[in-house]
């Protein structure tokens, strides 16, 4: 069992963009909506401009977890399923068509595009990971928060998960349920906030299957009062517990 | 304890790598010592009207599996490569943790958009993408959830895309996983293949030279691209090659450019020392970067020079294997990996650093390996820069002599 608090919560989803909307929606979830990206008029225009609607939709999140005067000083997590594939495919219909492809759009599209915008925005120089695991990004991302922390304990660091559906040159290939959304989790090992432990768990273990996103899920359990959360899909589970729960007092 | 307070011993206990310079470690071992760059061959294939000289990877490259085709891609053919020359060490370790307790992380920044390309070429022509195309062999989960499926494991497993850091950080969490306590053995590295979109995308940015990149020359004239795979077992145990510092920054910069004045280098050096407890004069030898660019070798070198009161001998591999990109950081530590493993008598042999010779004058100055040049073992350092301005830089340690 690995222990951390969440200091912290940002989410972001067409029609659910407050704390108390999301509130409402953990009481009575329904699938995400598909279409819309944030405001991120905080963003110099130069960036806004370069920013996806993935980038657009972590940065917002990444900004509202963290406090403004702590944005240069947190260690950094971002986590996507399919981050830029969206804008790769112009790319990819260009490269068919033997045309050359832009630079900036190129050099946009990596994996850690969003961290590089964070970390220009924001000023922040420090330890930066992009993550991509399948069906189990969400928790993986939160795993490699955790790696960032064992790394560097009195360090505070932003996990941010967010996905967009897929283009409809890919989003057939895929069975999952399509939002666009995000989640930002300011972690810590210790400071004021919601604790709460991680770990995995054999596959037998069970899991939910849910119309939205797990880290929606992940968010709805946050915010509920129940003890333990079990998610996961395949041969992956991965278990949160909460820290003040009956089960860990006694464990 | 809490696993915040632990510290734990990070081996990398076997390594299987595939680059330019040959199919195994048998191979590569000679090609790198004698700094030989005829390996590097020339594509007309991949960025239309453009020769390009290139580090690929020779020879067919062994079938994904039938039951896997979803992960079928030459990334994943790559990776089954590299795995297949430590199967057996893979093996003994799953055997004795269980697969619940093996974890996979991969580094790749290109997974397989090569195969992606093709399905694309294809949807253009006969208005479908190609059959045998599946998502998984596009996403960046699918080159570490491939070795995953291939191998049964059920212990974490993901894939960190930090562009040319990849491979470096997936060392970097493999030992932070092991010291959570979350698995007891990793298996991490990296793959990035060739494909149209990064010799693409990097002509587009005007960084790739038409000779062999010449790092550090007052000629040089960018980089030249590459492919391969380095795949290491990473386990608790306190003997072997050890994975020693870890040292990371952001450069809150430029999206493709490094901060000129190597700022962001210097952080994960220093930062690497510091993490591995050592002081900059215990390094024995530093694998650069390297790629050739004007902008990298000069922010790279002033870097060096304020991190090293007295630098110890450097070289870029680049010459040799091309920029393998996202493998980079995992291809590099497996150099440094074999000059640790063939320490010999105390001493190591360093990778000489295959240039003009024509040093730029304007470049702070460090020392440079050159071919059978032995320096006193101990711990080296290898530098991995990204882009998104995401540094990594490691420090590897052999058995104490």
């Amino acid at each position: 069992m690995i222990p951390a608090i969440v200091r912290q919560w940002a989410a972001w989803s067409p029609g659910l963009e407050d704390a108390d909307a999301w509130r409402a929606w953990a009481r009575a979830p329904q699938p995400l909506a598909h279409e819309g990206c944030p405001d991120v008029q905080f963003l110099p225009a130069l960036l806004r401009r370069r920013c996806s609607p993935l980038a657009r939709i972590m940065l917002a999140t990444a900004y509202e977890a963290c406090p403004p005067d702590e944005r240069a000083r947190v260690r950094t997590v971002f986590a996507s399923r399919h981050g830029n594939i969206n804008e790769s495919i112009p790319m990819l219909d260009r490269l068919a068509e033997e045309q050359p492809i832009s630079p900036t759009k190129f050099s946009h599209t990596v994996h850690n595009a969003q961290a590089g915008l964070f970390s220009i925005a924001a000023e922040n120089r420090r330890a930066s990971s992009s993550v991509a695991a399948q069906e189990n990004t969400f928790a993986c991302g939160y795993l490699e928060a955790l790696a960032h922390l064992q790394r560097d304990p009195g360090s505070s660091v932003l996990l941010v998960m967010a996905d967009v559906p897929l283009a409809p040159t890919f989003a057939k290939l895929v069975e999952e349920p399509v939002a666009a959304y995000g989640l930002a989790l300011l972690l810590a090992t210790e400071g004021d906030g919601t604790a709460i432990c991680f770990d995995t768990a054999p596959p037998e273990t069970g899991g939910r299957v849910c119309e939205w996103p797990e880290a929606a899920e992940f968010l709805r359990w946050l915010l509920s009062g129940d003890a333990h959360l079990c998610l996961g899909a395949g041969s992956h589970r991965w278990l949160w517990l909460r820290h003040d729960a009956p089960e860990s007092a006694s464990a | 304890m809490s696993p915040f307070d632990r510290s734990e011993p990070c081996a990398l206990q076997a390594l299987g790598m595939l680059t330019a310079l040959g199919r195994s470690l048998d191979e590569i071992w000679p090609r790198l010592l004698a700094g030989d760059s005829s390996q590097l061959s020339v594509r007309e294939d991949l960025v239309p009207g453009r020769s390009l000289v290139v580090g690929a990877v020779p020879g067919d490259l062994p079938r994904v599996p039938r039951a896997l085709a979803r992960y079928a891609c030459r990334n994943n053919s790559m990776t089954l490569a590299a795995l297949e020359q430590i199967e057996t060490a893979v093996r003994d370790a799953v055997t004795a943790a269980g697969r619940d307790r093996v974890a996979v992380v991969m580094g790749s920044s290109t997974s397989g958009v090569g195969d992606a390309e093709a399905a694309i070429r294809h949807q253009h022509r006969t208005g479908v993408l190609a059959p045998s195309f599946h998502y998984e062999q596009l996403e960046f989960g699918g080159a570490s959830g491939f070795v995953a499926d291939l191998l049964d494991l059920r212990g974490p497993t993901f894939t960190l895309s930090t562009a040319c850091s990849s491979g470096a950080r997936a060392l970097a969490t493999a030992r932070s996983l092991l010291t959570l306590g979350v698995a007891d053995a990793v298996i991490a590295g990296a793959t990035d293949t060739l494909c149209g979109l990064t010799t693409n995308g990097f002509t587009a940015l005007q960084v790739v030279s038409d000779e062999i990149t010449n790092p550090l020359s007052r000629n040089r004239k960018g980089i030249t691209l590459g492919e391969g795979s380095a795949l290491f077992l990473v386990t608790r145990e306190p003997g072997g090659i050890q994975l020693r510092g870890v040292g990371e920054s952001s450069e809150a910069h430029h999206m493709s450019a490094p901060d000129p004045n190597g700022a962001g280098a210097e952080a994960a050096m220093r930062a690497a020392l510091a993490d591995a407890g050592l002081a900059p004069d215990a390094i024995a030898y530093v694998s650069l970067h390297g790629t050739g660019t004007a902008l990298n070798d000069a922010m790279e070198c002033a870097a060096i020079a304020r991190t090293f009161p007295a630098p110890p001998p450097c070289s870029s591999a680049k010459p040799l294997v091309g920029h393998t990109l996202g493998a980079a950081g995992a291809v590099e530590a497996g150099f440094c990996w074999l000059l640790l493993h063939e320490q010999d008598a105390g001493s190591i042999a360093l990778i000489p650093h295959a240039y003009d010779g024509d040093r730029d004058p304007e470049l702070a100055a460090i020392p440079l390996a050159s071919k059978g040049m032995r320096v006193p073992a101990g711990p080296v350092l290898s530098n991995a820069f990204g882009f998104g301005g995401n540094n990594c830089s490691l420090v590897l340690a052999g058995p104490p002599l």
